[in-house]
C-alpha cells in the first residue's frame, strides 16, 4: 500500500514538552507526521510497572519500544560506599527482596573470596536451600504477574497463594517473610532445626500438588497458549547478541547457567539439570521457569535429605556459638577490612546472572566501590527487541514472559 | 381528567393477588390512588418494576457482587465481606455506588466536554428502549410481531455510544479502545444475528409470545444447540466479558474508552456492559430456555411469569460470570479471526440445522 504523508502544520501535543521524555523531539515529530502513533505506557499504567515504555505503533504493530527506566533507582552502588561491609548485606538484597538468598550469596561470596574464608558444609547447604526457595518464590511471583498481564486473574491469585508456602518457610528459617539478610561472611546467621527441615520437605509435596492445579487452569489453558505461543521470539543469535541472561537465554536454546558452569556452594553435590528450551518465544520462557520450579523442588528435597551435621559459622570468624552468631556479631564483623584488590562473583539469581564486584583499597572498613549488575538490566535490551513487530496487546504478554522487575533493574 | 386517567390506568392494570389488600387500601386515598394506578398500569409496571428499572437495579447490585464473590471463591480468597459482614457483604455494590456518587467528576481539559458528560447519561436510551419490546409474560410494554428485530436493533446501538465516549475522551488509550470496540462490533454482530435468525426460522415467528408458547414442551436450546453456542460466545464478546475483554483491557489500554471517566460517570459507564448483558440474557432465556414458562403461582397472578423470566435471566447471568475466573484475554486479531471464520461458520451451520428442523 502506498503511503501519503500528511503535510500539516505540526504542533506536538503538550505532553511532549511538559513531561521529561528521554527521546529526541524529531522522533516524536516524525512519528506524528507519519502514520505512527506514539503511546506512553507508564509510569502510572496498569501494565507498565515502575517504568515508562515509549511505544511507537504502526496500526496495531509495534515499530519500536524505548524504555525509560530509573523510576525506582536508589543509587545502591553509591550508598554502599558509605556503609560497612556487613551493613551492605541488607542493602544489596533490596533489588529483589523476594529473592534475597541469591542476592546475599553473591555479595557474601565476594567478601569470602577476598578473605579466604572456608564455609562449613552445613552452612553451604542452608545457603543453597535459601537460594532455591527464593528462586521458586520469584518464579511464582513472575508467573502471577504474567497471568494478570494477559487478563487471567485466577492465574494471578493462585501462584501468590502458593508462594505463601515459601514465605512461611522463610519466616521459620530467618524470622522474616522477605529480606532475610540471613547469609553472612563465613556461614549463616543461625542453624536450621530438624523440625523446620522436615516442614520444608513436606511443603515441597504440598506445593507440587497445587502446581498441578495451576497447570490445569493456567499453564495448559488454550487461551494462555494462544496468547504466548510465537509471541516475542528471540533467536539464539539475537539472545546472545543482546546479552539476555538467566531462564530467558536458556529458553532460546543456549545452555548457560552459572550454577552448572562455575558451581558454588552445594550445587555440585546434588543432582539437577539445566532446563533449556528451543523456541525462544514467550511461552517457552514461561515453561522454562515452570520446569525450573520443579527442578528446584527436587533440589530442595535432596538438600534436606543430605544436610550434613556440624557448625554453620566458619572457624575463621570469631563467634561464641558456632551455631548462632547472635551476641558476637559486632566483634566478628565491625572491623572487617578486605585486602586491596578487586573481587568479582557470578551468581545465578532467579531471573539470571548476577554480578558483584567489590573494589577495596585495603585500609577502609567500607568498600571503595561496589559494582552490581542485575539480570533485569541485562535482559532489558532483549525485552525491547522482542517486542518489535508484534501487536500492541502483546507488549504486556512479552513483559510478563520476561518477568521484568524494575526495582531489580534500576538498583 | 382524573377520572379519565384512572379509567385508562385501571383498564389495563397488573393483577397481583398478593398485594391486592394493600392496593385496595391505597386506592381509597385521593391522589395516591392515581400514583398507584399509574405504577400498576401494565406498560409502566413493565418499564418501572419488572423487568424494567427495578429489575435492572437488582440485577446490577447482585451481579457485580456475585461476580466478585464467585471469582474470589475460585481464587482461594474471601471476596467482598466488610460491608454488611453478617450478610456476607451483599451490599458491597451499593456502597461502591455511593462512593462513586460522591466522588468528583473530572472532565479534563482536552475532552469534548458536552459529549463527554452527555454520552454516559444518554447511553441509557438503548438500554431502556429495547426493554419496552421484551415482554415478561403477562407484563409487556409494546406488543408487536416485530419485537425481536426491533429489540436487537436497539441493543446494537450501544457500541455507538461507547464509540462516542471514546471519541469525546480525546485520549490515546481511549482512541485505541474505541477502535478495538469498532472492530469487535463487526466481528460478533453478524454471527449473533444469524444465530437469532436460526431460532426465528425454527419458531417461524419473531413475536416473543409465540416463541415462548412454542417452547412449552422442548426449550429451544435442545432443538438447536449450535445456535445457542454461537449466541453464548457472541454474547461474551458483545458484553466485553473475559476472554473477550478486549476494548477495555485494563492491563493493556487501561479501560479503553472509559479511561478518562471518574466519579458517578464512571459508575454509569461501568454498568453499561452489565445492562447489555441483562438485556441479552433476557433475550437468550426467551429464545433458548422457554422464556417465562414455569410452574404457575396463583398468589402472584400476573407477576409470576415475569418473575420466572427474571429468575432464569438471573441464573443465566450468574453462570456466565464464571468465565472471568477461567480464561485470560484473547488478542484482538485472534478474536476477529475467530469471529469471521469459526463462529461465522458455526452460525451458518446452526442456520442450516434450523432450516432442516423447520422443513421436517
Amino acid at each position: 500500500m502506498e503511503e501519503y504523508p500528511l503535510e500539516l502544520a505540526i504542533t506536538p501535543p503538550r505532553e511532549y514538552e511538559v513531561y521529561f521524555v528521554p527521546v529526541p523531539k524529531e522522533l516524536l515529530e516524525d512519528s506524528y507526521k507519519s502514520d505512527d502513533f506514539v503511546v506512553f505506557v507508564g509510569p502510572q499504567h496498569g501494565g507498565s510497572g515502575h517504568m515508562r515504555l515509549i511505544v511507537r505503533v504502526k496500526g496495531d504493530f509495534i515499530v519500536e519500544v524505548i524504555p525509560d527506566p530509573g523510576y525506582v533507582h536508589r543509587s545502591m552502588e553509591k550508598l554502599a560506599e558509605t556503609k560497612l561491609y556487613i551493613q551492605n548485606i541488607p542493602l544489596f538484597e533490596r533489588p529483589s527482596i523476594i529473592d534475597f538468598g541469591n542476592y546475599n550469596l553473591g555479595y557474601v561470596r565476594a567478601i569470602e573470596n577476598a578473605l579466604d574464608i572456608e564455609v562449613p558444609e552445613r552452612a553451604k547447604y542452608i545457603r543453597t536451600l535459601l537460594a532455591e526457595l527464593g528462586r521458586i518464590g520469584t518464579h511464582l511471583y513472575d508467573a502471577g504477574i504474567l497471568a494478570v498481564f494477559i487478563g487471567h486473574t485466577t492465574g494471578f491469585m493462585w501462584p501468590f497463594a502458593v508462594r505463601e508456602f515459601i514465605t512461611e518457610i522463610f519466616a521459620r528459617i530467618t524470622g522474616t517473610r522477605v529480606t532475610g539478610s540471613f547469609i553472612i561472611p563465613g556461614g549463616v546467621r543461625r542453624d536450621v532445626d530438624e523440625k523446620t527441615l522436615s516442614a520444608i520437605k513436606r511443603m515441597t509435596y504440598a506445593m507440587e500438588h497445587r502446581l498441578k492445579k495451576f497447570e490445569r487452569i493456567f499453564i495448559k489453558n488454550p487461551n494462555t497458549i494462544a496468547r504466548l505461543k510465537g509471541v516475542g521470539v528471540l533467536t539464539k543469535e539475537e539472545a546472545a547478541k543482546f546479552g539476555v541472561v538467566g531462564p530467558f537465554v536458556r529458553a532460546c536454546g543456549i545452555e548457560y547457567d552459572v550454577r552448572a558452569i562455575e558451581p558454588y556452594e552445594a550445587y555440585d553435590e546434588i543432582d539437577w539439570e539445566v532446563v533449556v528450551g528451543t523456541e525462544g518465544d514467550s511461552y517457552t520462557r514461561f515453561l522454562v521457569r515452570v520446569e525450573e520450579i520443579n527442578q528446584s523442588l527436587n533440589m530442595i528435597r535432596q538438600l534436606v535429605d543430605n544436610m550434613p551435621e556440624g557448625e554453620v559459622i566458619s572457624n575463621d570468624i570469631f563467634s561464641f556459638d558456632k551455631k548462632d552468631i547472635r551476641g558476637s556479631f559486632f566483634e566478628a564483623y565491625a572491623d572487617l577490612v578486605l585486602p586491596e584488590g578487586e573481587y568479582t562473583t557470578l551468581t545465578e539469581a532467579a531471573r539470571g546472572t548476577l554480578l558483584y564486584t567489590i573494589v577495596s583499597d585495603g585500609e577502609s572498613t567500607m568498600p571503595y566501590r561496589v559494582r552490581i549488575i542485575t539480570p533485569g538490566w541485562m535482559y532489558l535490551r532483549g525485552f525491547m527487541e522482542a517486542c518489535k513487530g508484534h501487536r500492541l496487546a502483546d507488549l504486556q504478554a512479552i513483559y510478563g514472559s520476561f518477568g521484568y522487575f524494575p526495582p531489580e533493574a534500576d538498583r | 381528567m382524573f377520572e379519565e386517567l384512572m379509567s385508562i390506568f385501571m383498564g389495563d392494570s397488573v393483577n397481583i393477588p398478593l398485594i391486592q389488600p394493600i392496593v385496595d387500601t391505597l386506592m381509597g386515598i385521593p391522589l395516591i390512588n392515581l400514583i398507584v394506578a399509574f405504577i400498576l398500569w401494565r406498560p409502566i409496571f413493565h418499564i418501572l418494576v419488572i423487568p424494567g428499572l427495578l429489575g435492572i437495579t437488582i440485577i446490577l447490585l447482585w451481579i457485580v457482587y456475585w461476580e466478585r464473590k464467585l471469582t474470589a471463591r475460585v481464587q482461594w480468597r474471601v471476596g467482598p465481606k466488610e460491608v454488611a459482614r453478617r450478610a456476607g457483604g451483599v451490599i458491597q455494590t451499593l456502597a461502591d455506588g455511593i462512593r462513586y456518587f460522591f466522588q468528583e467528576v473530572i472532565a479534563h481539559r482536552d475532552a469534548h466536554k458536552l459529549y463527554f458528560i452527555q454520552f454516559p447519561l444518554i447511553s441509557f436510551l438503548p438500554v431502556l428502549l429495547p426493554l419496552l419490546f421484551i415482554p415478561a409474560g403477562s407484563v409487556w410494554g409494546i406488543r408487536t410481531i416485530y419485537a425481536l428485530p426491533i429489540a436487537l436493533a436497539l441493543i446494537s446501538l450501544i457500541p455507538v455510544f461507547i464509540l462516542g465516549m471514546g471519541w469525546a475522551s480525546n485520549n490515546k488509550f481511549a482512541y485505541i479502545g474505541t477502535v478495538r470496540e469498532a472492530f469487535i462490533y463487526f466481528a460478533y454482530e453478524i454471527p449473533f444475528i444469524i444465530s437469532v435468525i436460526a431460532m426465528t426460522v425454527i419458531y417461524e415467528t419473531a413475536d416473543f409470545f409465540e416463541i415462548v408458547a412454542k417452547q412449552s414442551i422442548i426449550p429451544g436450546v435442545f432443538i438447536n444447540p449450535i445456535a445457542f453456542i454461537v449466541f453464548l460466545i457472541t454474547l461474551l464478546i458483545a458484553t466485553s466479558r473475559l476472554p473477550f475483554d478486549i476494548p477495555e483491557a485494563d492491563q493493556e489500554i487501561a479501560f479503553g474508552p472509559y479511561v478518562e471517566y471518574s466519579g458517578i460517570l464512571f459508575g454509569l459507564v461501568m454498568t453499561l456492559p452489565y445492562e447489555k448483558l441483562y438485556l441479552l440474557s433476557l433475550i437468550s432465556v426467551i429464545l433458548f430456555f422457554g422464556g417465562w414458562n414455569g410452574p404457575a403461582i396463583p398468589i402472584l397472578g400476573d407477576l409470576a411469569p415475569a418473575l420466572w423470566l427474571f429468575i432464569k435471566a438471573f441464573i443465566f447471568m450468574s453462570i456466565v460470570s464464571l468465565t472471568r475466573s477461567i480464561y485470560g484475554r484473547y488478542r484482538i486479531d485472534q478474536t476477529l479471526k475467530m469471529g469471521w471464520s469459526k463462529i461465522m461458520a458455526l452460525s451458518i451451520i446452526g442456520l442450516i440445522l434450523s432450516a432442516g428442523v423447520a422443513i421436517w
